[in-house]
Parts: structure tokens; sequence; C-alpha cells
């Protein structure tokens, strides 16, 4: 029995340090690093495969159905999707640190500099595995994109091509026809013209169509002229051709219609409203706009009520043959890392990922066209995007283009966007041009030289 | 045994001296080796002696970075260093509500960079902007302030006076150091107001002036979160920063070499700017004897 004259050790615990106990054990378990849910519910004896995909939102959980699929498929492999933001920087960090994850989404546009680098696998390692891929089992443009030097080294992961987006109602309501929608570049400046409105102060209020709406496609518009960005055969830049200088002729003349400062304004006040309520086309003030199939997956989310259509995006009527529709082919793309840790699980994964039925479902809740070359009847019949034909045209297009296949294309891009806002605000495009193809050059010339140095050959 | 010195304190200084060594002195090291190399991260480096270095010449981007760069650096410590100094000697002052604004006064500097970037990036919407819809009540048509070459770098500028928060407490401080018989000696000899701000209070707190003025020029020659949120460099290149350049080229191009060597020259053209500061400096700074 305790003497209460001499308290024992437990009994002299005051309430403030109790407290605090309690509060530090429960602080403790909080922050006790524990495996994500995901990982506790893997089943035993399944290789874990990490995947950086970019996606968030809907279309992260659409991409998450098609690996749970994956997963139920078979009991080989467990695919955790991990969302990663900027997904090329970090995949540059984690190769460069010697961590790569099993399977990275890319962009298509980043197939050149990882196969250059050969910090990637090439898919021709696998030609002898079971579910080895087919290229023509793409679309030609998408198979395209999809190699580098005469090798395969990507699968796909649904693609895009732009299209002009109108809103019929809007249309109808200054009396142009909603059926008939614009061909050529001068049926669109007219259209867009009579469609402007501004409010009782002079300010606009709603566009027809503005080139900068978005400004994410600065490099765009040279294609619907006619003209291309890039020679790979004889590596050049070819931005200061007659076609291109034309585009960004056009360019300025947009602006100059409306005002430079004015429509850029305007651009700009809605620079960080796209895929919301606000989007300018979702919330009618822009009748038309440059856009990926996409939009019509926000059109169903925050306006579902929307009367739209979409066609290829008019071209110059200098550009012959306008029934086989011209535009331009994005890809988001699946690429297995040089020493990632599981390659053979990991291209399992990749080929379950190439069957029409997968990119079917994956395109048709991302409203994209398939990149596959066998598209379903129900497909095309049940998707939500209900101008799903056009992208699908446009991508099987022979006349679709896809971005230069350089690892110097993203310095190259940054100069077109500099570019294009001098031109917007006035500047001489045949003199912008020149210069920028100057400097466009330098940049493949320089990463030319680097690569020939690396591979043994005189620079 | 008595244990040397060194021995007792080794255990207690070893994990900042591990974590010094593992994540800042040899990327230092490794940074400075890369500079000579061409490096895309994604394979391995290829020593390429100085010639990142000799492309920096000719580079017509490196010129306009760091001409945009060392603009705002300019101006925005010097704007920020009158600012603060202003706000400080106002918060002296004998009125209610001192500790109120000043706390109100700190407080962005507590808020992270791209929250910051994001509110100013609504406030400087040309259409929806809380600042163009005040100005339209005064019946001024407000400009695009991020779409204009000619308004966005003066944008950011305004926009970093919004965390002189820590410099105002710095004069705060310094302020308050200012011995009350200086005044009172200044009062009787009849110098006015403005008079005693000029030849007691400026050279009295001309060392945090001095400290102040350092600190932002350093800071402001690292500007990268607003404008890579903000205007991704743009219009026409007017507001793509030094430390932009040197990201992209880092992770965006795939050139770590160039970046690393675009970094090393920052690092000691940023040395030669606080050292002419400070040499010049101590010739208006007045230090009190201890």
């Amino acid at each position: 029995m305790t003497d209460p004259r001499h308290p024992s050790r437990l009994s002299s615990i005051t309430r403030r340090a109790a407290v605090g106990a309690i509060a530090g054990g429960a602080a403790l378990a909080a922050f006790w690093p524990r495996a994500p849910r995901s990982r506790r519910t893997i089943p035993s004896g399944r290789v874990v495969l990490r995947y950086w995909e970019k996606w968030t939102g809907p279309e992260g959980e659409a991409i998450q159905r098609v690996v749970d699929r994956y997963n139920e498929s078979q009991d080989r492999a467990w695919v955790q999707r991990v969302p990663v933001a900027d997904p090329m920087s970090k995949a540059m960090v984690a190769v460069g640190g010697g961590d790569p994850p099993d399977v990275l989404g890319l962009f298509s546009y980043n197939v050149a500099q990882f196969a250059e680098a050969r910090a990637a696998m090439s898919l021709d390692e696998f030609a002898s595995r079971p579910g080895a891929i087919d290229p023509s089992i793409y679309k030609p443009a998408v198979a395209r994109m999809l190699s580098h030097q005469g090798r395969p080294w990507a699968g796909v992961n649904t693609c895009y091509t732009l299209a002009l987006y109108c809103n019929r109602a809007i249309l109808a309501g200054i009396g142009a026809d909603p059926a008939r929608l614009p061909r050529t570049i001068g049926e669109l400046d007219a259209l867009a013209e009579r469609l402007n409105e501004r409010d009782g102060a002079g300010k606009l209020s709603r566009v027809g169509f503005l080139p900068n709406l978005p400004s994410w496609w600065p490099y765009f518009w040279p294609i619907m002229f006619g003209g291309s960005l890039y020679d790979a055969a004889r590596d050049r830049a070819t931005v200061a051709s007659d076609e291109c200088i034309r585009a960004y002729e056009w360019i300025g003349r947009c602006a100059a219609r409306i005002s430079p400062a004015a429509a850029g304004a305007f651009a700009n006040s809605y620079a960080r409203s796209f895929h919301s309520p606000e989007d300018p086309f979702i919330s009618g003030h822009a009748a038309m706009i440059v856009q990926g199939p996409w939009l019509a997956n926000f059109i169903r989310h925050y306006n579902p009520s929307l009367d739209y259509a979409a066609v290829p995006v008019p071209l110059s009527p200098d550009v012959p043959d306008p029934d086989q529709p011209r535009g331009m082919l994005e890809a988001d793309v699946l690429m297995i890392p040089r020493g990632c840790p599981h390659p053979e699980e990991s291209f399992a994964f990749l080929s379950f990922m190439q069957s029409q039925e997968v990119q079917e479902q994956l395109a048709g809740e991302h409203c994209k066209s398939s990149p596959m070359a066998r598209v379903s009847e129900a497909f095309m019949r049940t998707h939500a995007n209900r101008s799903v034909a056009v992208h699908d045209a446009i991508t099987a297009s022979p006349r679709v283009e896809v971005l230069p296949q350089t690892r110097a294309w993203k310095p190259y891009a940054d100069l077109l966007i500099g570019a294009f806002d001098e031109v917007w605000s006035g500047g001489d495009a045949a003199a912008i041009m020149t210069r920028v193809q100057s400097r466009a050059q330098a940049i493949l010339d320089r990463a030319s030289d680097l690569r020939k140095r690396r591979e043994g050959a005189p620079a | 045994m008595k244990r040397p010195p060194f021995l007792v304190a080794l255990p207690w200084i070893l994990p900042w001296a591990i974590g010094f060594v593992a994540f800042l002195a040899v990327p230092i090291a490794m940074s400075l080796w890369y500079s000579f190399n061409d490096y895309s991260l994604l394979e391995p480096a290829a020593f390429v002696g100085l010639e990142n270095y000799k492309e920096l010449a000719g580079d017509p981007l490196f010129w306009r970075v760091t001409r945009n760069t060392l603009f705002y650096g300019l101006a925005s410590s010097g704007l920020s260093v009158v600012m603060s100094l202003l706000i400080a000697a106002l918060l002296e002052t004998r009125v209610r509500g001192t500790s109120l604004v000043r706390a109100i006064v700190f407080i962005p500097v507590l808020v992270p960079a791209v929250s910051g970037a994001v509110s100013w990036l609504w406030l400087y919407n040309p259409r929806f902007g809380l600042i163009n819809s005040a100005l339209s009540k005064l019946g001024v048509d407000g400009p695009d302030w991020l779409g204009s070459t000619a308004w966005a770098m003066p944008s950011f500028i305004v926009m970093g006076l919004w965390v002189i928060g820590s410099s105002v407490l710095v004069y705060s401080a310094a302020l308050r150091d200012v011995p009350r018989t200086l005044y009172e000696s200044a009062s009787i000899d009849g110098v006015g107001r403005l008079g005693r701000f000029r030849h007691v209070t400026l050279p009295m707190v001309s060392p945090a002036i001095l400290f102040n003025g350092v600190m932002s020029l350093i800071w402001s020659l690292q500007l990268f979160a607003p404008p890579h949120l903000m205007t991704r460099g743009g219009p026409e290149e007017t507001t793509y920063t030094y430390s932009m350049y040197v990201y992209n080229n880092a992770f965006i191009y795939g050139r770590m070499g160039y970046a690393s060597a675009l970094a090393w020259l920052q690092i000691l053209v940023t040395l030669a700017l606080t050292l002419i500061v400070l040499a010049v400096g101590r010739r208006f700074v007045y230090y009190r004897a201890a």
C-alpha cells in the first residue's frame, strides 16, 4: 500500500503532463508513416508497378478505371497509378537519380528526347514477348508519333486533334446558318466579325473568334496555311516559309481588326477560366473556339444544354483538297523508362493498354477520338462528344501533321510563344519569323552537334 | 580522461553537418562540375569544357533574361527599401491601431508564393480584376496589366511590395533603437520634423537600410514563382527572368549542364553586386560605437 505522504512516481504525474502525453501520442499516431490505402489492398504475390500519369479529376478517374480493370484481369502485377503534375520534368529527375517508375505517361513530343537519350526502352526489345505490338493497329499518324528514327518507343494513351467548336445558338441568333460552319479562313473571319459584341461602354462582351483564345498552340496556325515548322529530313527549322509567314500575318490582322490591346485583354481575362463554368466558350463569351475534344467533356459537366458543333479548323483558301481535313495531332503516350524495376510486367501493362477496347473506353471517357486504326461502330454511336467523327477524320487524315520530332522542340516552341505575342502587337511577321527561324536553327544545330559528339561522329 | 572539445561537440553538430554536406555542399560541387558538361539528366554527363560558358555570350535569350532580372532587381529592391522604411516610420507614430496594421503588413510574408501569385493574378485580371474594377469606378480604363509589354514587369515590381513585412519589422526595431535624446537635441536646435528624419533618423537606421537593401536585392535577383505562374515569361519575354531560364534549361529543355553554368554566373553576379552595394554603402552607413 502506498504511503500518502510519499506518493508513488505514477501518482505524481500532473494533469498537464498527462494531457501532454496523450496529445503527443495522438500526434505521433497521426503522423506515423504508413502505407497508402491503395498499397494496403494489394493482393499478396503481385509485382507492384509504379505508373506516373498526369491526369486528375474526371480524366484521372477514367484512367483509374482502366488501371483497375487491368489489375482485375490478371494476377501477376498490380499497377499503382501515381498522379504526377509536370511528369516530364519529374521523370527526368527520376531517371537521372536512378529511380524511375515502371511506366511513364508523357506527351508525344517527349518521345524524341527519351529515345535519343536511350532513357526509355524501345518496344522492339519486347518483340518476342506475348502481346508484342504491331504498329499497324494505330492510325498512321499515331504510329508515326510513337516511333523515332525508325524504332517504336511508346504506346499510345489517347490522342487529340484540334477542331473549331461553334456555339450554334449564338450563330443562329445573328442569322447565320448553324448547319453551315466556316470552312476557310475567309469565312471564319467574316463570321467572327459579325459575332463580336460590345457592351454599353464599348468594351468587348463577346468575341466571334480569336486565335489566342486559348494561347496554348502558338505553333498551330502555319499548318492551316499549308506550312510546316520543321523539315525532319534536313533537320531544318522552316518557320520563315511563305506559308508560315502568311499564317502569322493573318494572326496580326485578327488582332488589328479589334485592336491588339482590347483583343489581348479579352483573351487574357479568360486565361485561368478554361475547363470551368467560366470557360469563354461554355459561358457564351466566345462564339467559336479552337479546342481539343476534351471540351465536350467539360460542356457536359458545366453546361449540358449548350448547342454546339465542331468542324475541322478552317483552311487558307490556297490549301488544296478541303475534303481531306488538315490539322495537328498530339498524343498522350506510355513509355518504359530504362532502368525501371519491372520492365517485363511494365510491357505487359503497356500492351494491355494498346487494345482497341481499352483505348475506346479511355478515349470515350475523355471525349476524344480513338487512336486505333479500327474503331467500333458502338464507340462512334455512343460517344459523348457529338463531334467525335470530326476529330476521328482529322486523326485518320493523311494530311494531319504531328509536332516536330526532335529533342529541341520545346525551346523551339517557346520561341514561337514570344513571336506570336510580337506579331499580335503589330510586329512585322516576316522579320519576326526570319529571326525566330535563325534562333531555332541554332538550337537545332547545337542539339545535333551534341548528339553527334556523344555518338562519336565528327560534329 | 577529458575528451577534446571537438569530440564533445561532434555529436551535436553532426546532424547539421551531414545535412549540409549531403544537401548543399555536394550538390553545389556537382553543379560546378556539370557546368563543364553536356548533361540532360537522361544520359550520362559528357565533358565539354568551357563550351556552356562560351555559349552564354551568343545566346540572345540569356541577355534578355539578364536585362529583365537586373531591371526588376534594382527597381524592386530600391522601391522596397523606400516603402518599408516609410511604413515603419508611420507605424512608429503614436496613433491607435499600429499593432494591427503591423500585423496586416506582415501577414503576406506568411502566404505561400503560389497562393499569392494566384491571388494577384485575379487582382490584375483585365476584365474581372479588383484593380481594374476600382479604376473603372473612377472613370479610368485600366490596362491589361500582365498582358501589356509596358505594364507587365512594373506589375511584378508593385506585387513584390506586398511582402515587405520582414523589412518593416527590421526598420521598426532600428527606429526604436534611435536615442530619444538625439531628437530632443535636434528639436532644441530648431530642426523640423523632416529635418529630424533626414539628419537623425536616416543616419541612425542606415545599417538597417543597408541590410534590407542587400537582402532585398539578393531575393529579387532570384525572382521565379510569380512570373512562372502568372505570365510564363510573356508577353514578348518581358517578364522572363533569369531563374526561370535556369529552370527551363534544367528541367524542360534537358540541358542541366547549361543551366548549371547559368546558375553559377547568377551566383557570381549576385555576389559582385552585393559587394558593390556593401562597398558603396560603407561610405554612407553610420555605425554607432558599442
